[in-house]
C-alpha cells in the first residue's frame, strides 16, 4: 500500500513530536511509530530539562553552552552548543505555555534543581539549571506535545515499524514500514523524511533503555549509505540499580545523594574534589569501576557486577516522597527496600548514545565532512548527532536536545516542503524489504536470534564499554562479525502474519548487529582517552591528532572511516577537570 | 530468597479482533521468584515457540511502570493482586507453588482485543482530541514565569497527570468507564492557569466523545481507584463532574 504525506516524521518520543507539532502547521505530516506515542521512551526521563531560566540562582545561557562543551570533553559543535543553550530558555516557556506542570519555587516560578556538570560562572560551582515535573519530565512532555499533535490533526501510524529508507539518486522520497497487526508492508511518500527512532542502549547487557530503543533509524540511514557520526561515544549511567540497569535519577545525587564504597567513604572527593558526587557521568562511572576493579565494591570481589551505595538515607523521608516519589517507589518495587532507610546498590548502566545521523543545526542529514545536505532526510533527537553532546552528554541535555532540535528540524521541514517537488514511488520500492522479510518467514530451518542478540550484548558490555584496549575490541568486532554471519541464516519461527513480533525483533537484532560492529571499528580506531570513550592503552586525549568527528560508513560488512571538522570557534579546548 | 514454582495459568488466546477466543491452560515450570511477570511469560513463550506453537501476545516495552504498554486482568484484578503497581512491576515471589493464574486482557466494548492479550487502546487517544490540550497561542504568550503558580497546585496537577493511559481503570469498571482517565487528563490541565479559559469546553468535550467511543458511565464504583497503578484518586472524578455540570448549565447545550 503507498500513502503521500509532505512530511513523515519516524519516531513519536519527545524530538518526534515537537518536530511534527511545527511541521504540522505547514503541511501534511504524517508520525509513525513502532510504539503507541505516549509510550515513547523520552517518558522515562526522570531529572529535568535543562535551561539558564536563572530563577532559583544566578543563570546565564553561555554558562550553560560552556558546561555543555567542556562536558563533551571539547568533541561539541560550540555554536550549535550555544544554539541550544539560548533557545532552551523558550523552549521550557513553550512547554509550561502549553500545559506542562513544572513544579514551583515557594514565589510560585519554575524551580530547578541541580545536575551533575551544569556550573555557575564557567566552573566554579554547581548551579541550579534543571527545569522538572518532579521525576516524571519526559512523561509531562510526552504528554504535553501529544496532546498538541493530536489538535493539529497530524496523521499517527501506530505500532508501524519502519525497516528500510527509500532513496534516489542522493535523495530521500520516503520509508518503508511493517504494520505489526497485519504484517503487511506500506510505503509512505514524502518531501521530508525525519528520523527520531531514539537510542540503542539494547546493544548491551546492562542498560536503563526499554526494549524498543533498538537504533532502527540509525541502521536502517547506514544501510543506504549515510555515515554515522561518533558512534564510539556512548555514554554508562553511573546509577542503575544492580543487576537491573534501571536508571536511578542523577536527580538523587542532585538533591544530595551520596555514592559510598564498603568502607563507607565518599569516594567521589579523591577524583572530583569540586564537583564531588556531582562530576559528570563519564568520571563517576569510571571512578566507580575503580572502586570496584580495587576491591572496594559492597561485595568487594572485584567482578564487572559488584556494586557501591548510593545513599540519599540522610535526606530524609519527606523530600525523597515529594520531590523522588517514582524513584522510591522504584525502589521499593525492584528491591523491597526503602531508600530513606538503606542505601540503594548501584553500578552503571547503558544509558544514552552521544553519536547517531550527522545532521547540522536544521536536523538535516549530512553525508560527508564538508557538510553536503543529503536532500529531504532529517534527523533530531537521540538517534541524530548534531552534535551538541561530543564525547559525553550531560544530565538535563537530552530532552533540550529533543525540543529545541526537534522543533528546528520541523520548522525546516515546514519551509522545505513548499518548494519540494512531491516524490514518485512504486511498489517495486519494497522489494528488498519485501523479499528480506519472506526470507526471514520461509520457514525454513535456521538459528533463533535470541541467542545471538544474548552474545552480542555480553561482548558488547564486556569488551566496548566503560574501559576499552585494543586487544578487547579487536576480539569484539571478530565475535560481532561471527554473529552477523550467524544472523545471515536465522530464520523467525513465528510464522503468522498478524501480530508478529517474533518477526520485528528479528530485524532490530539486525539493526543492533550493524550498529554493533559499527561502534566497536570507530572506537578502535580512536586512539585517545576522551569522554565516555575511555582507552586503558591510550589513557589521554590527543587533541593534535583526535580533535575530529568520526564518520563511519557501513559498507557490506566493512566499516569505512573518515572524519569532520569539530567547530571550536568560541571556547579553546583546554583539560577537563572538575 | 529465590525459590523455583510450578504453575498452571489459563490464557486468553485469540487470534484476532473477529476471532471468539478462547482459554488455553499451559504450564509454567520452574519459574524462579525472582522473575517478574513478563520474565515469565516470555519463558513460556520460549516454550511455545521451540514447540511450534505460536507465542501468547502481549504488549510491553519499559518494563519499569512508566509506559503504560502493558496489562492484563490477572485473576480478575488488572494488573494484578499489587496495588499501585503495573503488570510488569508484579513479581514471582508474589504467587506460590500449584497455583492457578487467570490471564486475560483488559475488556471493554471501546477496547477491542487485536490478539491475544493485545488491545486497541486508540479510543483513548480520541477522546484527548476531542479537547485534552491547550489551545492558547504560545507566539507571543508570556514568561512562564509571569504567572506564578503556587506549588500545592502543580503539585495536585501534577498528581493527576501521573496517568499512564494504560486501561486498567476501564478494565477494573463494571461499566468500563473511562471516567478516571477522562477526569486525571481534565483535571491536569484545569488545575493550571495556562488550561484554565477552556476547562469548561474541555470536560463537556472529552465527557461526550467518552460516550461516543462506547466507554460506560460512572456509577462510583470506585474500583478505578483501587486498581490504578498510579493511585491516582477519584477526587478527580468529583471535580470533572463539577465542571461538566456547571458548563453544560452555563451553555445550556444538553
Ligand atoms: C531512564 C532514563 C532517564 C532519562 N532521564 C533523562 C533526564 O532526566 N533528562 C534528559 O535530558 N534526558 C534523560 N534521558 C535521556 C532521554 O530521555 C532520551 O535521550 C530521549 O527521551 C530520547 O528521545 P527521542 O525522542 O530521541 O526518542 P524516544 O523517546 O526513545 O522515541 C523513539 C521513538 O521512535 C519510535 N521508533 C523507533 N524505531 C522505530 C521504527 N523502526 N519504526 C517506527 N518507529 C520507531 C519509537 O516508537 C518511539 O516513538 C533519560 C533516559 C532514560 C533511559
Ligand atoms: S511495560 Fe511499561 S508500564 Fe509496563
Amino acid at each position: 500500500m503507498i500513502h503521500q504525506f509532505d512530511a513523515i516524521i519516524v519516531g513519536s518520543g519527545g524530538a518526534g513530536l515537537y518536530a511534527a507539532l511545527e511541521a504540522s502547521q505547514r503541511c501534511r505530516t504524517a508520525v509513525l511509530s513502532k510504539l503507541y506515542p505516549i509510550r515513547s521512551h523520552t517518558g522515562a526521563a526522570q531529572g529535568g530539562i535543562g535551561a539558564a531560566l536563572g530563577n532559583v540562582e544566578e543563570d546565564k545561557p553561555d554558562w550553560h553552552a560552556f558546561d555543555t562543551v567542556k562536558g563533551g570533553d571539547y568533541l561539541v559543535d560550540q555554536q550549535a552548543a550555544r544554539i541550544m543553550a539560548e533557545e532552551a530558555i523558550q523552549a521550557v516557556y513553550d512547554l509550561e505555555n502549553r500545559g506542562l506542570p513544572f513544579n514551583r519555587t515557594p514565589e510560585g516560578r519554575i524551580d530547578q534543581r541541580r545536575f551533575g556538570g551544569h556550573t555557575r560562572n564557567f566552573g566554579e560551582a554547581p548551579v541550579k539549571r534543571a527545569c522538572y515535573a518532579a521525576d516524571r519530565t519526559g512523561h509531562m512532555i510526552l504528554q504535553t506535545l501529544y496532546q498538541q499533535c493530536i489538535k493539529n490533526e497530524v496523521a499517527f501510524f501506530d505500532e508501524f515499524q519502519v525497516v528500510d529508507l527509500v532513496m534516489d539518486n542522493g535523495t530521500c522520497k520516503g520509508v518503508v514500514a511493517v504494520e505489526l497487526s497485519t504484517g503487511a508492508l506500506h510505503i509512505l511518500a514524502a518531501k521530508a523524511v525525519l528520523f527520531a527512532t531514539g537510542g540503542f542502549g539494547r546493544m548491551y547487557k546492562i542498560t536503563s533503555n526499554a526494549f524498543a530503543n533498538t537504533g532502527d533509524g540509525p541502521a536502517v540511514c547506514a544501510r543506504r549509505g549515510i555515515p554515522l557520526q561518533d558512534m564510539e561515544f556512548y555514554q554508562f549511567h553511573p546509577t542503575g540499580i544492580m543487576g537491573l540497569g534501571i536508571l536511578i535519577s542523577e536527580a538523587v545525587r542532585g538533591e544530595g545523594g551520596i555514592l559510598r564504597n564498603r568502607a563507607g567513604e565518599r569516594f567521589m572527593e579523591r577524583y572530583s574534589p569540586t564537583l564531588l558526587d556531582l562530576a559528570p557521568r563519564d568520571i563517576v562511572a569510571r571512578s566507580i569501576l575503580t572502586e570496584v576493579r580495587a576491591g572496594q565494591g559492597i561485595r568487594g570481589d572485584r567482578r564487572i557486577d559488584d556494586y557501591i551505595h548510593l545513599d540519599a538515607t540522610h535526606l530524609g523521608r519527606d523530600t525523597l516522597m515529594r520531590k523522588l516519589p517514582d524513584i522510591t517507589s522504584f525502589c521499593k518495587t525492584y528491591l523491597g527496600i526503602d531508600p530513606a532507610d538503606a542505601p540503594i546498590p548501584v553500578l552503571p548502566t547503558a544509558h544514552y548514545a552521544m553519536g547517531g545521523i550527522p545532521t547540522d543545526i536544521h536536523g538535516c542529514v549530512v553525508r560527508d565532512g564538508a557538510g553536503t545536505v543529503v536532500q529531504g532526510l532529517y534527523a533530531a533527537g537521540e538517534c541524530a548527532c548534531v552534535s551538541v553532546h561530543g564525547a559525553n552528554r550531560l544530565g538535563t541535555n537530552s530532552l533540550l536536545d529533543l525540543v529545541v532540535f526537534g522543533r528546528r528540524a520541523g520548522r525546516h521541514i515546514g519551509d522545505y516542503v513548499q518548494q519540494a517537488a512531491a516524490p514518485s514511488v512504486s511498489e517495486a520500492d519494497a522489494e528488498p524489504a519485501r523479499s528480506w522479510i519472506a526470507r526471514l518467514t520461509d520457514g525454513r530451518p535456521g538459528p533463533h536470534g535470541g541467542h545471538i542478540l544474548e552474545d552480542m550484548k555480553l561482548v558488547m558490555m564486556e569488551k566496548v564499554g566503560i574501559y576499552r584496549n585494543a586487544a578487547d575490541m579487536q576480539n569484539a568486532i571478530d565475535t560481532i562479525q561471527a554473529l552477523r554471519e550467524r544472523y545471515r541464516t536465522v530464520r523467525v519461527q513465528d510464522r503468522s502474519k498478524t501480530f508478529n513480533t517474533d518477526l520485528l525483533e528479528v530485524i532490530e537484532l539486525g539493526n543492533l548487529l550493524d550498529l554493533s560492529l559499527v561502534t566497536a571499528v570507530s572506537a578502535l580506531n580512536r586512539q585517545e582517552s576522551r569522554g565516555a570513550h575511555s582507552r586503558e592503552d591510550f589513557p589521554e586525549r590527543n587533541d593534535t591528532q583526535w580533535l575530529k568527528h568520526t564518520l563511519a560508513h557501513l559498507e557490506g560488512d566493512a566499516v569505512r572511516l573518515d572524519y569532520k571538522t569539530v567547530d571550536t570557534s568560541i571556547w579553546e579546548p583546554k583539560p577537563r577537570t572538575y | 530468597m529465590s525459590k523455583s514454582i510450578d504453575l498452571t495459568l489459563k490464557v486468553w488466546r485469540q487470534a484476532g479482533p473477529k476471532d471468539k477466543g478462547h482459554f488455553e491452560t499451559l504450564r509454567a515450570q520452574n519459574i524462579s521468584t525472582e522473575m517478574s511477570f513478563l520474565e515469565m511469560l516470555d519463558v513460556v513463550n520460549d516454550q511455545l515457540t521451540l514447540d511450534g506453537k505460536e507465542p501468547i501476545a502481549f504488549d510491553s516495552d519499559c518494563r519499569e511502570g512508566i509506559c503504560g504498554m502493558c496489562g492484563a486482568v490477572i485473576n480478575g484484578r488488572p494488573h494484578g493482586p499489587l496495588k499501585a503497581t503495573t503488570l510488569c512491576q508484579l513479581h514471582m515471589r508474589h504467587f506460590n507453588s500449584g497455583d492457578v493464574i487467570a490471564i486475560e486482557p483488559f475488556r471493554a466494548m471501546a477496547f477491542k482485543v487485536i490478539k491475544d492479550l493485545v488491545i486497541d487502546r486508540s479510543a483513548f487517544d480520541q477522546i484527548i482530541q476531542a479537547g485534552g490540550f491547550v489551545s492558547v497561542n504560545t507566539g507571543g504568550a508570556p514568561d512562564a514565569n509571569a504567572v506564578p503558580i503556587a506549588q500545592d497546585q502543580v503539585e495536585s496537577a501534577m498528581d493527576a497527570a501521573q496517568c499512564i493511559s494504560c486501561g486498567a481503570c476501564v478494565a477494573a469498571c463494571p461499566n468500563a468507564s473511562a471516567m478516571l482517565f477522562v477526569s486525571a487528563n481534565v483535571s491536569h490541565l484545569a488545575l493550571l492557569p495556562q488550561g484554565q479559559p477552556e476547562a469548561a469546553r474541555r470536560a463537556i468535550a472529552m465527557v461526550r466523545e467518552m460516550d461516543r467511543q462506547g466507554f460506560g458511565n460512572c456509577s462510583n464504583e470506585t474500583e478505578c481507584e483501587a486498581e490504578c497503578p498510579k493511585s491516582i484518586s477519584i477526587s478527580n472524578i468529583a471535580r470533572l463532574n463539577r465542571q461538566f455540570y456547571r458548563a453544560s448549565l452555563a451553555s445550556s447545550v444538553k
